[in-house]
């Protein structure tokens, strides 16, 4: 369970997260939304402890990782996979070696067990016979699906996605839609989803959230989005300028 | 409300700290900053050698990278500086003497005390330590380095490592090569231009020389190594901004890496001086 409780986040004069606090249950995907610059892959950053708030707490299944040793932190990010919103793919590595890195790191599997992992891996985000590539040879779209496919390949238990599905066709957008229902459904995968995709939050929450102005504004359902009296969030749902 | 109060004097105390940082006092605060980052940086890259997280691999390709890659263009630089200095002497003395002296001595001694070292240096400084601030830099505006913190690895450990070694260790070695290759520039002009033998040229160079002259040259040259490659990962680490970030960590970390360099020159030869070492 992850557990954020009234963070704070300011760069200079600017405060990002006004005392944001949320629960994320085992097992379930919540979606984020939230209009850009407003501090949803800060959370997200704040989370797996990339960013450290100016106050307040976050808990990963108990361990305090605004307040812990290096050793745990590190425990704690091996349970976190992390899909960066530009892929964050090494460009020295090419791609089989960029998905074998968590592997190889986190995980005490053979040389044949982690190549064939990579392989299941980048098979199933539509990716073969890639492997020898380097990451500058793909396009965006496929740079994504392999950050994700080295996200999952350490078989984490929760799973950060920002912003999974920008850049991608509407046909792959659903591959990555099912993909991350399938790894609730069958590896229960606990998911925070950072997304402006309001047709992939609709598929894939559990409960959305919206953040505006550092805080928390909506909690509720996908359906209680549909249906919900906030202004705001109803003009953000519609994607309406006015 | 109490959140509110500090807050805003948070916000307040960082307003002033913007228009110190503006002024020349800010200037120096940050230089001390940068000083203290990279201190920091350095003393647990150096722990993680002490405790043994080396990968070789990445340490060879990256010797290779500094050393082999390097030696083409440091070749070519030193045997022209050594025909150049004997060239300077020779014609510098045949105006004074009447006859070219001390070309063998004055190009030895150029080379292996000072030329070499700090040529090297300057020439590895712009070759491998721009290539190492732009490659880190570039990692860290591109999210590879927070990458790296997600799939279990120290960004330190990995990049800092085995270039720190790799510069450690092949600086000093492309600084013996470079004083050979210099002194027998130097020689083959003297032997061309100023009808010197070379058994003529060697006994000038060598009469007058000791291993210290030698160890001079090559014990500055680990000093310089240690600049460049803490320099150049700390420029890297900490840049920001995009392409334009990296492009001035750049060119700070080439300038900064020169002017210490030279400054460092100076004091390590004023302490051989002080000491008396000949």
């Amino acid at each position: 369970m992850i557990k954020v409780d009234n963070v704070y986040k300011r760069f200079g004069v600017k405060t990002v997260l006004n005392g944001v606090s949320l629960d994320v249950r085992s097992g379930e995907t919540l979606v984020i939304i939230g209009s850009s610059g407003v501090g949803k892959s800060i959370l997200l950053k704040n989370i797996i402890g990339l960013v450290k708030p100016d106050s307040g707490f976050i808990k990963v299944d108990g361990v305090d990782i605004t307040n812990c040793s290096l050793r745990e932190l590190h425990e704690t990010r091996r349970k976190i996979g992390y899909v960066f919103q530009e892929s964050a793919l090494f460009d020295s590595l090419n791609i089989f070696e960029n998905v074998a890195f968590g592997l190889k790191n986190l995980t005490s599997l053979s040389e044949s067990e982690i190549k064939q992992r990579a392989k299941q891996c980048l098979a199933m985000v539509g990716l073969e016979n890639v492997e020898h590539l380097n990451p500058s040879g793909l396009s965006g779209g496929m740079k994504k699906r392999v950050g994700l496919a080295r996200a999952i390949a350490y078989q984490p238990e929760y799973i950060l996605y920002d912003e999974p599905t920008t850049g991608l066709d509407p046909i792959m957008s659903d591959v990555i839609n099912d993909l991350i229902i399938n790894l609730k459904k069958y590896l229960h995968v606990t998911s925070i989803v950072v997304t402006h995709d309001m047709n992939s939050a609709y598929k894939i929450a559990d409960r959305i959230m919206m953040l505006y102005g550092g805080n928390i504004i909506f909690n509720g359902t996908p359906e209680e989005v549909c249906n919900t009296k906030n202004e705001y969030v109803k003009q953000f749902v519609r994607g309406s300028s006015q | 409300m109490m959140m509110k109060a500090s807050v805003r004097k948070i916000v307040k105390f960082e307003r002033f700290a913007q228009k110190v940082s503006n002024t020349s006092f800010g200037i120096v605060f940050a230089s001390i900053e940068g000083f203290g980052t990279a201190a920091e940086m350095a003393k647990e890259t150096i722990r993680d050698i002490f405790k043994g997280f080396i990968s070789a691999k990445d340490t060879v390709t990256q010797m290779v990278e500094v050393g082999w890659s390097s030696l083409p263009i440091i070749l070519l630089t030193s045997f022209f500086m050594g025909m150049v200095l004997a060239l300077q002497v020779g014609s510098a003395t045949s105006n004074m003497f009447n006859e070219p002296v001390y070309v063998g001595t004055i190009t030895s001694f150029a080379m292996a005390i000072e030329l070499g070292p700090v040529l090297t240096a300057i020439v590895v400084t712009g070759r491998v330590g721009a290539a190492i601030t732009a490659e880190i830099g570039t990692m860290e505006v591109t999210e590879q380095l927070d990458a790296l913190y997600t799939l279990g690895t120290n960004p330190i450990r990995y990049l800092a490592v085995p270039r720190f070694l790799a510069c450690f260790f092949m600086l000093p070695a492309l600084t013996v090569i470079s004083n050979i290759v210099g002194i027998y520039g130097g020689m083959i002009l003297s032997t061309n231009t100023w009808e010197l033998s070379s058994s003529a040229f060697w006994a000038e160079a060598l009469d007058f020389m000791t291993i210290c002259t030698f160890l001079h040259g090559f014990i500055k040259s680990f000093f310089f190594a240690l600049i460049i490659v803490i320099v150049a990962c700390h420029k890297g680490f900490n840049a920001k901004g995009g392409a334009e970030g990296v492009g001035k960590a750049t060119t700070s970390s080439v300038m900064t890496s020169m002017v210490f360099i030279l400054i460092a020159d100076y004091f390590l030869t004023a302490l051989r001086v002080t000491l008396r070492i000949k």
